[in-house]
Formats: C-alpha cells, sequence, structure tokens
C-alpha cells in the first residue's frame, strides 16, 4: 500500500476549478517534484496535504490513516516555505528547537536533537544568531532543521528555492535531497523550474491548469511526453506543422522536407496535419554518423552557450534549434555553410493534431 | 493518530470530528475580533449620536435644526471660521512651498541633510502647542533686533494684528510641518522623484518645467492629504488661537459653550462632519493610509 | 553615500557648500519658530529672579507642591490612557487585520480612526459632556431605563475618570493606526510554519506574534503617553482649568505669572519637554527594534 496517497483531490474557489481530480500513490522514502507554471494549482495541492487548505473533494491518505481533514498541527507533515518563515525573535537554535519544545520534549532531549540537525546543515557556528544575519541559503537550511527535527512522516517543500542566487539554487537542491536520502525521508517539492525537478526527483508530476498533464520519473517525462504541454514546458523543444504522407512507413512532410518517424500513426491518414517535435540534442552532424533522417539545411546562426552550442539550422522553410556540445578542436561550419544534419527516427515526436 | 478502523461509522464519525473542529477553530476566533470592532463601534458612535441628538433639540419637544440656524447666524461664527480658515490656506500655501523644495532638495542633492530634517520634523511632537506657544509669546511680545545693537528692526509680533497673524501661521506651520513633512516626502519617495528627474534632465528639461510638469503633479495626491490634515489641524485648533489673542474658530466654539446649550452641539457636529470629509478626502487620494494628528 | 566634509576656506569646494543653501530656508523657519522659542525656555529655566544662572528653579520642581500635584497627575492620566489605550487599539486593529472582519470594516475603522484622532479638543469635550455629563444621554438613560444614577454613585465627567475616558477617543485610533501595519507585517507563513510543527493558536502567539510585535506595542503606548501627557485643549474644555494637570498649569502660568516665579514655570515646561523627549526616544528606538524583525 502506498505510504501517502492522494485520491481524486479537487479544490474549487466559487465557480474556479483550482485543481481537479488529483491522484497520486507516492512509496517511503520517494521524492517527487510537482512542477508546472504559476496558477497551475501545485502550490495549492501541496498546502492541501499540510492541511492549511481543504479539499473541496477527495482523500488525502499517510500511512494508512485518513488525513484529509485533520488540523495542521496534529498532521505530523514538515513544511518549507519560499520565503523560509523562520520566527525572527528566536535564534536559530530555537527555531529548530520550537516544534520539540511545543511537543514538551524534556530540554535535554531538544538540545541534542537541535545539535544534531545543526551537524546536518553545517551551521553549528550559527546556532545563536537570529534570522535577520543569516543569507537566505543559510536561512533556508535553518527552515529544513527545523522541519526534520520533529522527525515528520512527509517533508513538503513548497519552491524552496526560488527566492535564492542561482548558484545557491543549485548547491542547495542537491543539498536537500542528499539530507533527503539519507534520511529516508518521504518528500513533495514544488518547483516550476523544470532543471530543479528532472535534476533531484524521484517522479516528476508535471501540472497545468490545475490538472495532471504526467507522472513519470524524469527520464520518461523528458524523452517520452506524453502531451503537448509537457513536451513544451520540459527541456526545450523544435515544433513544427507537418503533413503525413505514408502512416504505414511513418513518413511526414514539413513544408515539403521528408521526415521519418517511428511513432504510431493509427490514429492518422494520409493528408492530416500533425504537430511534431525533436529535441534540439537529437540532431547531430551527418558527417559524423548518418541516422534515418538526413536532412539538407543552412546554418543561419551559432550561439555559443557554454558546454553546449546552439545552431540555428534552416530545413527547407522551417528553423530548427541543434545543440552540440561544447568541442575547442571540432570544428564549426560558418554561418550561411549548407550542410547535412541528421537524426534518428524515434527523435520525431509525434505531439497531436494540428490546431486548424 | 487516527487508525482508520473497519467499523465505516466509526471511521465517518473521526473524519467528521476533525472536519467540525478545524471550522470551529476558524470561527471561534472570528467571534472575538467583532466583539471587539462592536464594543468599538458603540464607544465612538455614542458620543457622536448624543452630540447630534442634542443638537436637534433646541425647541422643546420637536426635532429640528434650530440650533444650526441659531450658530450659523451669528456673525461672530462667520467672522471666525471664516479667519480660521484663512489661516489654514495661508498655513498650507506657507508649508508647501517651504517643505516640498526642501523634501525635493534633500532627496536629490543633500542625503547627508536628511537626519537632521527628520529629526527636526519631529520636534514639534517633543514641544506641543501648549509649550511651543509659551515661547513664541515670550520671544516675539520684545521687539526683534540685531542683538547688541539696540537697534530694532521689527516691533513686537503680537502688538499688531498682521504680526500676530504671522505668528500664529508660523505656529500652525510648525504644528503641521510633521505630517506635511513626512506626506511630501513618502510621496516622492513612492514616485521616485529622482529617477524622474534625471529623465526629464537628460532629455533636456528646464527647471521650471522639472517643478511644474515633473514635482509637482507626481506628488499631488500627497500634498492634498497632506493640505487636508493641516485644514483639519488649524480649524479646530484652540491653544495658539486663545494664548496669542487671535479671533478664531477654536476659541469661538470654546466660548459659546459657556454660554449656550444648543448651538455648541450643532457647531460640535458640523465640525465632526467637516473632520470627516477631510479624512475622507485623504483616503480617497492616498487609498488607505489613515492619518493621525493626536491629541490638542 | 558621499561623506560631506567641512570645506577649509582655502580649498574650492563650492558644490558641497552650495547643497547646504538649499535648506537654508527651512533651517531658518525651524530656528525662528522652534529652536528660538525653546532655546528662550530652556535659558528661562536656569535664571532666578535675579536674573543669574542658577538650578533652584528644577529643584523647586519637586519641592513645590501644585507642580508635584501636577506632574503626577498627569503621569497618571497618561499612563492609564496609554495603557487602556494601547490594550484595546490593539485589540480592534487585530480584529480589522489578522482578524479576519471584511475589508470594507477595515477602511472604514481606519478613515474613522484618521477622524477621531483629529477630533479631540473643545469638539470632543462638547461631546462627551452630551453624552455623559449631568444631564447628558447616556447618563439619562442609564436613569430612566436601567435606574442606574452615574452621579450618584460617585462618577463625574469633570474628573480623572472622565477625562481618561475622553482621552480614549484619541488614543484608541491613533493605536490602531500604529498597530495595523505592525499586524499587516506578521507574516502569513509564521502562523502556517508554527502549526506546521504543532503548536496551536494560542502557543503561536504567545511564542511568536507577540513577542515580535511587542516593541511597537510598546513603542505605541509610549507615543500614546506623550500624546496624552502633551494634550491641552480637551482638558481645557472640560474642566477649564479645574483638573490642575502640567498643561493647564503651564497655561496658567502662561496667562498670569500664577507661581511668581517666571524661572519656576520654565522649569516646569522643560520638565514637561524631557519627558516628551523621552518618550520619543523610546518610541523611535522601539520602532528601529521592531523594523529588524517585521522587515
Amino acid at each position: 500500500m502506498a505510504y501517502l496517497s492522494l485520491s481524486n483531490i479537487s479544490k474549487q474557489y466559487g465557480d474556479a476549478i483550482v485543481v481537479e481530480d488529483f491522484n497520486l500513490d507516492m512509496d517511503k522514502g520517494e521524492f517527487v517534484s510537482f512542477l508546472g507554471p504559476s496558477g497551475c494549482g501545485k502550490t495549492t495541492t501541496l498546502r492541501m496535504v499540510a492541511g492549511f487548505e481543504l479539499p473541496s473533494s477527495g482523500k488525502v491518505t499517510l500511512g494508512g490513516a485518513d488525513i484529509t481533514y485533520k488540523v495542521p498541527n496534529q498532521r505530523n507533515v514538515g513544511m518549507i516555505f519560499q520565503a523560509y518563515a523562520l520566527f525572527p525573535n528566536m535564534t536559530v537554535a530555537q527555531n529548530i528547537g520550537f516544534g520539540l519544545r511545543i511537543r514538551k520534549e524534556s530540554e535535554s532531549a531538544v538540545k541534542e536533537r537541535v545539535n544534531e540537525m545543526l551537524n546536518l546543515i553545517n551551521l553549528e557556528k550559527h546556532a545563536n544568531k537570529y534570522p535577520y544575519q543569516l543569507s537566505g541559503g543559510q536561512q533556508q537550511r535553518v527552515a529544513l532543521a527545523r522541519a526534520l527535527a520533529n522527525r515528520p512522516q512527509v517533508l513538503l517543500l513548497d519552491e524552496p528555492l526560488s527566492a535564492l542566487d542561482a548558484k545557491i539554487r543549485v548547491a542547495l537542491r542537491s543539498e536537500i535531497r542528499a539530507i533527503q536520502k539519507a534520511l529516508g525521508i518521504t518528500a513533495i517539492f514544488v518547483t516550476h523550474d523544470q532543471e530543479e525537478a528532472l535534476s533531484i526527483s524521484d517522479r516528476i508530476v508535471v501540472m497545468y491548469d490545475g490538472k495532471v498533464e504526467q507522472i513519470g520519473t524524469p527520464f520518461e517525462i523528458y524523452n517520452f511526453p506524453k502531451t503537448q504541454f509537457v513536451a513544451n514546458f520540459v527541456g526545450s523543444l523544435n515544433t513544427a506543422t507537418a503533413e503525413i504522407t505514408d502512416p504505414e512507413k511513418g513518413l511526414l512532410s514539413v513544408d515539403g522536407v521528408q521526415f521519418i518517424s517511428s511513432e504510431k500513426m493509427d490514429a492518422f491518414k494520409k493528408g492530416d496535419k500533425v504537430r511534431i517535435a525533436i529535441r534540439p540534442e537529437r540532431f547531430s552532424f551527418a558527417s559524423e554518423q548518418k541516422k534515418a533522417n538526413v536532412l539538407d539545411c543552412t546554418i543561419e546562426n551559432i550561439i555559443f552557450l557554454g558546454a553546449v552550442v546552439r545552431i540555428q539550422i534552416l530545413i527547407g522553410n522551417t528553423k530548427f534549434n541543434m545543440d552540440t556540445f561544447n568541442n575547442p578542436f571540432l570544428e564549426l561550419p560558418k554561418i550561411g555553410d549548407k550542410t547535412q544534419v541528421t537524426c534518428s527516427r524515434q527523435a520525431v515526436l509525434i505531439l497531436g493534431p494540428a490546431e486548424a | 493518530m487516527n487508525n482508520v478502523s473497519l467499523d465505516s461509522n466509526v471511521a465517518q464519525e473521526q473524519i467528521e470530528q476533525p472536519k467540525k473542529r478545524w471550522s470551529l477553530v476558524r470561527i471561534g476566533a472570528r467571534f472575538w475580533s467583532w466583539l471587539w470592532f462592536i464594543l468599538g463601534a458603540i464607544y465612538f458612535l455614542v458620543p457622536l449620536y448624543a452630540t447630534l441628538r442634542h443638537s436637534l433639540r433646541m425647541e422643546r419637544d420637536v426635532i429640528g435644526f434650530k440650533a444650526y440656524q441659531r450658530a450659523f447666524e451669528d456673525p461672530s461664527f462667520w467672522e471666525t471660521f471664516l479667519l480660521s480658515n484663512m489661516l489654514a490656506v495661508a498655513t498650507i500655501i506657507a508649508s508647501i512651498i517651504l517643505i516640498v523644495p526642501t523634501a525635493y532638495w534633500i532627496r536629490l542633492r543633500l542625503p547627508e541633510a536628511r537626519r537632521i530634517t527628520e529629526f527636526i520634523t519631529l520636534m514639534p511632537f517633543v514641544i506641543p502647542a501648549i509649550i511651543l506657544v509659551f515661547g513664541l509669546i515670550r520671544i516675539y511680545s520684545a521687539p526683534i533686533g540685531i542683538p547688541f545693537t539696540g537697534i530694532d528692526l521689527l516691533q513686537p509680533l503680537t502688538t499688531t494684528k498682521l504680526g500676530t497673524y504671522a505668528l500664529i501661521t508660523a505656529g500652525y506651520m510648525v504644528l503641521a510641518m510633521p505630517y506635511m513633512y513626512r506626506s511630501v516626502d513618502t510621496g516622492m519617495r513612492t514616485v521616485d522623484i529622482r529617477t524622474l528627474t534625471e529623465a526629464a534632465q537628460s532629455l533636456g528639461a528646464s527647471w521650471f518645467t522639472i517643478i511644474t510638469k515633473v514635482i509637482l503633479p507626481n506628488i499631488r495626491s500627497a500634498l492634498l492629504s497632506g493640505a487636508l490634515l493641516t485644514f483639519a489641524i488649524v480649524v479646530g485648533e484652540v491653544t495658539l488661537a486663545s494664548f496669542l489673542g487671535v479671533n478664531a474658530f477654536g476659541p469661538y466654539l470654546f466660548l459659546i459653550g459657556q454660554h449656550k446649550a444648543y448651538e455648541p452641539a450643532a457647531l460640535s457636529f458640523v465640525t465632526f462632519l467637516l473632520t470627516w470629509v477631510a479624512m475622507g478626502l485623504i483616503q480617497l487620494f492616498t487609498g488607505g493610509q489613515g492619518q493621525a494628528a493626536g491629541a490638542h | 553615500m558621499a561623506q560631506t566634509s567641512v570645506p577649509m576656506p582655502v580649498v574650492k569646494t563650492p558644490s558641497n557648500l552650495k547643497n547646504w543653501f538649499g535648506v537654508t530656508p527651512f533651517f531658518l523657519f525651524a530656528i525662528l519658530f522652534l529652536a528660538l522659542p525653546s532655546v528662550y525656555l530652556v535659558r528661562g529655566s536656569f535664571l532666578n529672579q535675579e536674573g543669574q544662572f542658577t538650578l533652584q528653579n528644577y529643584i523647586d520642581l519637586f519641592s513645590t507642591p501644585a507642580i508635584v500635584n501636577a506632574y503626577k497627575l498627569s503621569i497618571q492620566i497618561s499612563a492609564v490612557t496609554a495603557i487602556g489605550g494601547g490594550i484595546f487599539g490593539f485589540l480592534l486593529a487585530y480584529a480589522i487585520t489578522v482578524g479576519g472582519l471584511p475589508r470594507s470594516l477595515r477602511s472604514a475603522l481606519i478613515t474613522f480612526s484618521g477622524v477621531a484622532s483629529n477630533f479631540a479638543g473643545v469638539p470632543l469635550a462638547f461631546a462627551f459632556i452630551a453624552t455623559l455629563g449631568r444631564r447628558g444621554f447616556l447618563t439619562l438613560l442609564l436613569k430612566d431605563q436601567f435606574n442606574i444614577d452615574l452621579y450618584r454613585a460617585g462618577f463625574d465627567l469633570y474628573s480623572f475618570a472622565g477625562l481618561s475616558a475622553i482621552y480614549m477617543f484619541f488614543q484608541f485610533p491613533l493605536m490602531v493606526l500604529i498597530m495595523v501595519p505592525a499586524l499587516d507585517g506578521l507574516k502569513r507563513e509564521w502562523r502556517e510554519a508554527a502549526e506546521n510543527l504543532g503548536a496551536t493558536y494560542l502557543q503561536y502567539w504567545t511564542r511568536i506574534a507577540l513577542p515580535v510585535l511587542l516593541p511597537s506595542i510598546l513603542g505605541a503606548m509610549i507615543l500614546l503617553f506623550g500624546n496624552a501627557f502633551g494634550a491641552y485643549a480637551t482638558a481645557y474644555a472640560l474642566t477649564g482649568g479645574r483638573l490642575p494637570i502640567v498643561t493647564i498649569q503651564i497655561g496658567a502660568q502662561i496667562r498670569g505669572d500664577v507661581l511668581h516665579n517666571p524661572g519656576l514655570g520654565y522649569a516646569m515646561a522643560m520638565g514637561m519637554v524631557i519627558i516628551m523627549a523621552i518618550s520619543l526616544a523610546g518610541y523611535s528606538w522601539l520602532q528601529k527594534v521592531s523594523e529588524r524583525w517585521l522587515r
């Protein structure tokens, strides 16, 4: 049986449906991200697990018990907020020990646990500082320690890294993941940053407009997006409108240029217009190795992004982005050159029928 | 932690209880809020109602506006009310002329003066009206001259009517200064007057254009709210007026309070309405932040 | 921010000095109408009847029964209305912010607070006379409908109790106007974090919200204290001088040297200024502290 279960969760404010039919079963120790743009309902769903919102319908089960209507201070879930929410009138140590003192644990037990937590987040030297004396990253770590000190059954993180600088964000997310793994604690992580979600989650729930678009591992979400939204939102994507030329052979035509795809075309017939997608990194130069699709193109622009070089190419009349690893010794073509690129048939994804 | 038992009724109960509890907590908190609010409303509204009621009962057994009629018929009322209004206008204009350039200057050219200026604007709290008038009278009832020379530049302000009016206006400016300055300063900060000025300058505007087209229009609401507050302070002011012997509305109100029974109530209520209008306008222009003037 | 240095007479640094000209009118005004009167009073407080320097006036402050009494009374009224006004004002502010009353009531109360805090002085005294005076609306209502005779029971509007009740009319609103922003500054997440960690609503208030608000509350009460201490017109309009608080005594001294000792009168005024200055300093400091936490 699942450790944490959200069944048919819906939330409605008046006429507005904010979350619709959310279903998720989580195993103990699993790290799941809710990923989506602002307003997609991910934070609302998280808050329903925390108890700050009540679902309009549906059930939340934790460790076998129905906690749907339990008051927040009895749920034994730990929450981390975007704005840290450290108590300003208490030191770091007092913040961390807050939950334990509420539970009336002995002073020595509290002290021991607080020290344990301080070690975990590497802030022993700051135990007696006040929140306003700490940086954002430090404050968030204290918030993490404060939530974990209580030994919660689930850790809920509401966009904890959004208020931080880019470098700290990257460092802290690995730290959070490491701590979560070490403690074996179940966690839900809400974010709008797909790189964050991809890099640290066991599974991702992609949400849009209150609905679940897809649930899967990062690998699945990225490589096999099930809906147009997921394909667009996660990773960058080239999209184009194509016409099916031969459903049996998997041939389509993008403005006269022939592509071959391994996607099933049973639902379509010759002449149908569909939306296709190809990830930029699936293109490579035909001079290296030829795959199923070999396409003539013109180099339009070369953008150096650091580890990746993004080459904007024109295939027929359609623009595509091609990403290739930066290699100082590889001679790249120049702008205006005509050359050939290649991609496999599996790289050509069909997202669905093209809107008229 | 609840254990979901096999008996579905008990399970249902165990779900209902927390659900009920969830909403009861919210309702409980709300009850006290309403209680405080209602108690407060009673405390504030009863005296106002009593004033209104009293003012309408001049004619025996009849609810009428006779008190108001009589009050407005008194020529002294108009004399003093008009005088107070004019003093208010003078105070507002003089304050604007003094404070707006100063606040602007400090923002743009002289941030170092900010601390001492803000300190100065806090002084009227330390020197309330009764102390201020004490000092003003003592100094300005003697001739103003160049020290040590025996040359008199100005006869005592308090001996001439004009001088007295000037003196009380200055006093009012002091009383209104904290509010006027804070209002203007906040207004300038909100619209980031410095960036606007630099943008105007880079587009080639002259100083006159900057003042009339950039500064003044953008702090309009701050000026209005400061002006309205000053107006409310001046018209009701009693301390400075009575000690300086100025025939203003405040002392007049006090005087008729000694002699008449119903007219004071009528005028008090009118004062209240006027203040309400002024504050309401301020709310309109500033959208939400109340302004307190404090005790007199 | 650049540090301006006072330019040496020889070195040409025109820009910095020129900048100070811009604030001259304001400083001149402050000197003429704020500093000078104050200085006059300060100076006068250190002079005896013969015009010589003395500290005797300040010593006499503590030995003249009329003055000691006045200060005692003023401090009592200011303290009572500061604490009472502070507590109830806080409750009102709480009700319209965190307490969850409708938004319309919040704007109404804030606007009204602006009005009520301005309504002090003669009209306020009259309003309360019409309410709780011997023939006031409430007095008669209680007598006729509930058989409660306030005045026979010992209540008198024209007394300490009565004046305190009247002062609340501008103390409550002042407290509301100061506390509403402070209460708005309480982050919702603090309460949620506290609940999440197992605290009840009451525990949240006693361990987090009230401690965080304490500097603001204390600072506001100190401001209320000063506000009441400096009030003159309301008291005068009510009792015409019968209630000998400090401001009334000073007023009497201005009109006619009732103490027969101008220096003593100035010292009395200065005593008041010192008390006001201390309360302003206390308020400012507590504001700084609270800003640190409510950032």
